[in-house]
């Protein structure tokens, strides 16, 4: 037995082994440094100077978007900026003015951008003006071995074509600053980098890894004032650095329809409101305008101050997609999901009366119509044809609140679209429960009565509006709406498509969409009706009209004349319509904040957006109407004039009875 | 009396570990310096690594007082201890750079893999020093140690580090190697090291990982740039030529062409500003160091405190060889620091236990 002394003497050998294994790695190591340094070192030396190696990235082209029949609506153009590189910079002041000279902006304001740059690396070039003419691109170019370190920067601006019209609809697309979280520069598990462009709002949003691509990048060699020289080639010490080419972002097609856009943009204007219309038998969003709107160009340029404070300061709130974003209360628009409910859990039926004195009394609380001396006898035609309250209010004291929830979630209300654009609001359906959970309170039946006529609690966004409508069009189904008709890449291949998605089929017996519809058709097609005035121009349209309370007690009266009211106290003008009424095509929902009037504000919007969709896709059924409508002109004509000759007859008749007489 | 008791301790006390690590230090520190002087936001470094040296250094003489054989005799306990710790990283770590290695405990952030490092040799020690002490190693006498390294290994490779997990590995193959093992089986494990670094490769590794290994075979299989820091790195080095363009000079550090040229690149600054010269007396700093380890592996008096000396000297002796290695582009990039010259606080605590170590059995070897 060895005492422990004797066997680490018997590893001696093995620390000797171990020991010359050491060295020998230390002398590959001197081997190594003596090839870079003493062999190689003339030449890394050379490069190190100069660093003439650089990695310059390559930014993919955005995808581009389409409308509906390939009319390109957002796009890319090549914009160019000034820059300066401090690394090259020689006689900074003299070169600094004569770039002054040429940019034709103040010295001070230059080196006052060259500081705010100091921390970031040297080589790295600095904008100094963004956007500049290409005359001034021109001088830079022609001027440049005069002034080292001065450069221009090719920049591709993202440019949408018909600038404010769908701005919300896309959105816009800016820098990832210093100053957003880092949570936000890592969305969607995609590692943004400082500077890249991110889509911040709307569809650019929302699709942004779709159109954003993937850079690229190469490697150049530069001289030493930083002009591109060479590209890197088979030089033995960089065998083999590969560039990577950048992969262009997917292009999109839109559902929407250019033209309408631009009708519904123009319908608008000088409102505050949104504007949706969707295809009844698809859910396709053919249209979607919300004003006041922004030009997003402006955003992926560089925002001048001014531009940005002139949409923040605004109290109409510029940058609010108003047709998603925003709820109101859906006014009288909503009494028809009413009079399903009331049809469907048989309340009342077609021929139930009910006398409208303008007023009408539940406990000790009044509730008035919106016609001072009342309607008269109404039955259910009538009351949505010339839209009593009076009626619905019976209605009302005869329905669940949670009754109505239900109709209500039923066509959509309460509940988000899901449609692929940010920040959608869901709206509103109240239930008792919800009032326990939000008020502490127990459900109040007078809070029945205002939400039957579509008042109080109940709110809605213009795009829950028309579909819901589209649903009552299509007689049950109701549709997800969507945007997007597919998405396919550079080479034209479709990589991703979307079909109509059916939400529910809602379970209603036809008898009620019959009449209910019957009723919409008089709104707008009969005498009284509460769109009467915007009837006919070939199409036949049918409609709900509805006035959403701003204020439950605005301190004027109850009848002054809306019109009259300070303009944050009119209410809010909403109409819901589909067309042709026999066989529905589109829906719309419009509402125009502080309008006054549904039939004033709204439907003329609405009846805009149609028309034209009726001109341009089914201009035979236009036609067809206007000869239906001619042929009953010139019945009415010929009546006329059958009646008029019946009397001329008549009275030749007496005269000649006189004259027998007289004889 | 108590003076002169004092000084017998003092006159015993081995101060060549400390000694030569302050001296690398100091180089180090001069270094870090430079690197970082002309980037603003993190030209405050050298203060916090002086503050990180001091701490090691109050840790690590402390470990030099502990007594010898309480190494061997809580070997076991700080394995197992540590083995929950890395456990609990998988569990429930600091997530940073896509890798899981961090352990939050108040204001401290620890890295059990770096620990795990010290572990390893203490158990590894201990079982090589009780088993066929003295008889050469067979194939069948690996089983158990084998396990031992395994289970860490698996632990620390899943977190993912294969830079420590490879370490541990190599430490493991020294030391064995050092405890008598047969040649034959040695031939048979290189062999089994090939077949499954192989089949690690193709399923065990992480995309970045095996970027990192296929830039090295193949710069031109360049994907994230890993084959540009090598190249820069390989100019920042050869730039320097003899004798260096002199301190504070380094272009490769001051215009930011190198990334991380505060942790895995510090060589490469070093080699830019004071050139082969410089480097030929900082490699020699290290070789006299891993001599002295060597020389105290052999001249203890228990086998235990021998394979201890070896075991943190093939720990020191890694981390030179393959920073060095890839920062000159021999080797690939995997994220191994310099002993004592690069920024980094875990990695300065764990060199200066294992000198504490090292110095403590140094002081024990002629107690009897």
């Amino acid at each position: 037995m060895f005492g422990e002394d004797d066997i680490v003497k018997h590893h001696k050998k093995r620390a000797d082994i171990i020991f010359n294994i050491v060295l020998f790695c230390f002398s590959i190591l001197f081997a190594r440094l003596w090839y870079l340094q003493i062999y190689k070192g003339e030449q890394l030396l050379l490069y190190s100077q100069e660093n003439r190696l650089r990695k310059e990235p390559l930014k993919a082209p955005r995808g581009m978007v389409y409308s509906r029949n390939n009319e390109l609506l957002v796009h890319n153009i090549p914009r160019f900026d000034a820059t300066v590189t401090p690394q090259f910079l020689k006689n900074k002041k003299q070169t600094l003015a004569k770039l002054s000279e040429i940019l034709n902006m103040t010295e001070n304001k230059i080196n006052k951008i060259l500081k705010k740059n100091r921390g970031q690396a040297r080589y790295r070039s600095i904008i100094i003006k963004k956007n500049i003419s290409r005359g001034e691109v021109a001088i830079i170019e022609t001027e440049n071995f005069k002034m080292p370190g001065v450069g221009v920067q090719k920049f591709i601006s993202r440019e949408y074509r018909d600038k404010k019209v769908g701005g919300h609809l896309f959105g816009y697309i800016s820098e990832v600053s210093q100053e957003q979280p880092p949570k936000f520069r890592k969305r969607d598990n995609f590692n943004y980098r400082l500077g890249d462009f991110i889509g911040q709002a709307g569809l650019e949003e929302k699709l942004d890894l779709n159109l954003r691509g993937l850079d690229g990048y190469e490697y150049v060699e530069v001289d030493a004032q930083g002009r591109k020289k060479r590209y890197i080639r088979d030089d033995d010490l960089f065998k083999g650095l590969e560039n990577k080419r950048p992969k262009p972002g997917r292009n999109i097609r839109l559902t929407i329809d250019r033209d309408l856009q631009l009708k519904a943009y123009e319908a608008l204007k000088d409102k505050v409101g949104a504007a949706v219309a969707v295809d009844v038998n698809t859910g396709e969003i053919l249209a979607m305008i919300s004003r006041p709107s922004y030009d997003p160009t402006q955003f992926s340029r560089g925002l001048t101050q001014r531009y940005w404070s002139s949409l923040i300061n605004n109290d109409k709130k510029p940058l609010r997609n108003r047709s998603i974003q925003d709820h109101y209360a859906p006014g009288s628009t909503f009494k028809t999901i009413t009079a399903i409910a009331a049809l469907e859990e048989g309340i009342v039926d077609e021929n139930t009366t009910v006398k409208c004195t303008g007023k009408f009394r539940l406990g000790r609380r009044k509730f008035h119509c919106w016609k001072q001396y009342g309607h008269g006898k109404v039955n259910l035609k009538k009351a949505i044809r010339e839209s009593c309250d009076v009626y619905f209010y019976k209605v009302a004291t005869q329905m669940d609140i949670d009754i109505l929830a239900k109709y209500a979630r039923m066509f959509g209300f309460g509940v988000r679209t899901g449609i692929t654009l940010p920040n959608e609001t869901m709206g509103l359906v109240p239930t008792r429960e919800w009032k326990q959970k939000r008020y502490g309170q127990d459900w109040v039946q007078g809070e029945t009565l205002s939400c039957v006529i579509g008042q109080s609690f109940v709110l809605t966004t213009p795009l829950q509006l028309a579909m819901s409508y589209s649903a009552i069009a299509n007689e049950g189904k109701l549709y997800q709406p969507y945007l997007i008709k597919e998405i396919f890449n550079n080479s034209g291949e479709v990589e991703v498509k979307y079909s109509p998605k059916l939400i529910s089929e809602i379970k209603i017996s036809p008898e009620t969409y019959k009449q209910i519809k019957s009723g919409l058709f008089e709104v707008v097609n009969k005498r009284k009706g509460t769109a009467w005035w915007h009837r006919g121009s070939g199409i036949q349209m049918a409609g709900k009209t509805g006035t959403s309370q701003v204020v439950n007690s605005s301190p004027d009266k109850l009848y002054n004349k809306c019109e009259e009211k300070e303009y944050r106290f009119r209410h809010h003008g909403v109409f819901a319509a589909y067309a042709p009424a026999d066989d529905p095509k589109i829906a719309v929902g419009v509402v125009v904040e502080h309008g006054c009037h549904g039939s004033s504000a709204a439907a003329p919007v609405a009846k805009a957006i149609i028309n034209e969709y009726m001109r341009k896709y089914y201009p035979e059924l236009k036609k067809n109407y206007a000869i239906k409508e001619r042929v009953a002109y010139s019945k009415m004509i010929n009546k006329q004039k059958r009646a008029a000759a019946e009397k001329e007859r008549l009275a030749a008749e007496l005269e000649a009875a006189k004259k027998e007489e007289d004889e | 009396m108590n003076t002169s008791a004092l000084w017998d301790a003092l006159k015993k006390y081995d101060f060549t570990f400390f000694g030569i690590s302050l001296v690398i230090f100091i180089m180090g520190i001069l270094n870090l310096y430079s690197a970082t002087h002309a980037s603003a936001h993190i030209s405050g470094l050298y203060q916090t690594q002086i503050k990180w040296y001091l701490f090691s250094l109050v840790i690590g003489v402390g470990v030099s007082f502990i007594q010898a054989k309480n190494f061997y005799r809580f070997s076991y306990l700080v394995y197992v201890a540590n083995l929950i710790l890395l456990g609990l990283v998988l569990v429930l770590g600091h997530k940073g750079m896509g890798a899981q290695r961090w352990l939050v405990l108040g204001p401290f952030r620890i890295q059990p893999s770096e620990i795990m490092k010290i572990s390893v040799i203490l158990v590894l020690a201990r079982w090589y020093s009780k088993n066929n002490v003295d008889s050469e190693l067979g194939l069948r006498n690996l089983i158990i140690p084998f396990i031992i390294v395994m289970i860490p290994t698996a632990l620390i490779v899943a977190e993912p580090d294969l830079g420590t997990g490879l370490l541990i590995l190599l430490i493991f193959f020294v030391v064995t190697f050092y405890r008598r093992l047969k040649l034959k089986s040695l031939a048979i494990i290189i062999l089994m090291g090939i077949i499954s670094s192989l089949a690690m490769y193709n399923f065990g590794l992480k995309s970045y990982q095996k970027r990192r290994v296929v830039t090295f075979l193949n710069p031109g299989a360049d994907a994230q740039g890993s084959g540009y820091n090598a190249i820069q790195s390989k100019i920042a080095i050869g730039s320097g030529k003899f004798f260096g363009k002199g301190f504070l000079n380094s272009s490769q550090a001051s215009l930011n062409y190198l990334p991380e040229n505060h942790t895995d690149f510090v060589f490469s600054i070093f080699n830019e500003e004071h050139g082969f010269f410089g480097s030929l007396i900082l490699i020699s700093l290290f070789l006299i160091l891993f001599y002295r380890f060597i020389w105290l592996a052999t001249s203890v008096n228990r086998i235990f405190d021998s394979l201890v000396v070896m075991g943190i000297m093939s720990l020191f002796f890694w981390h030179t060889f393959i920073n060095m290695g890839m920062v000159m582009g021999l080797m690939p990039i995997v994220g191994l620091p310099l002993p004592l010259m690069s920024y980094g606080g875990s990695s300065l605590l764990t060199f200066g236990v294992c000198c504490g170590i090292a110095t403590s059995l140094s002081n024990s070897r002629n107690l009897f």
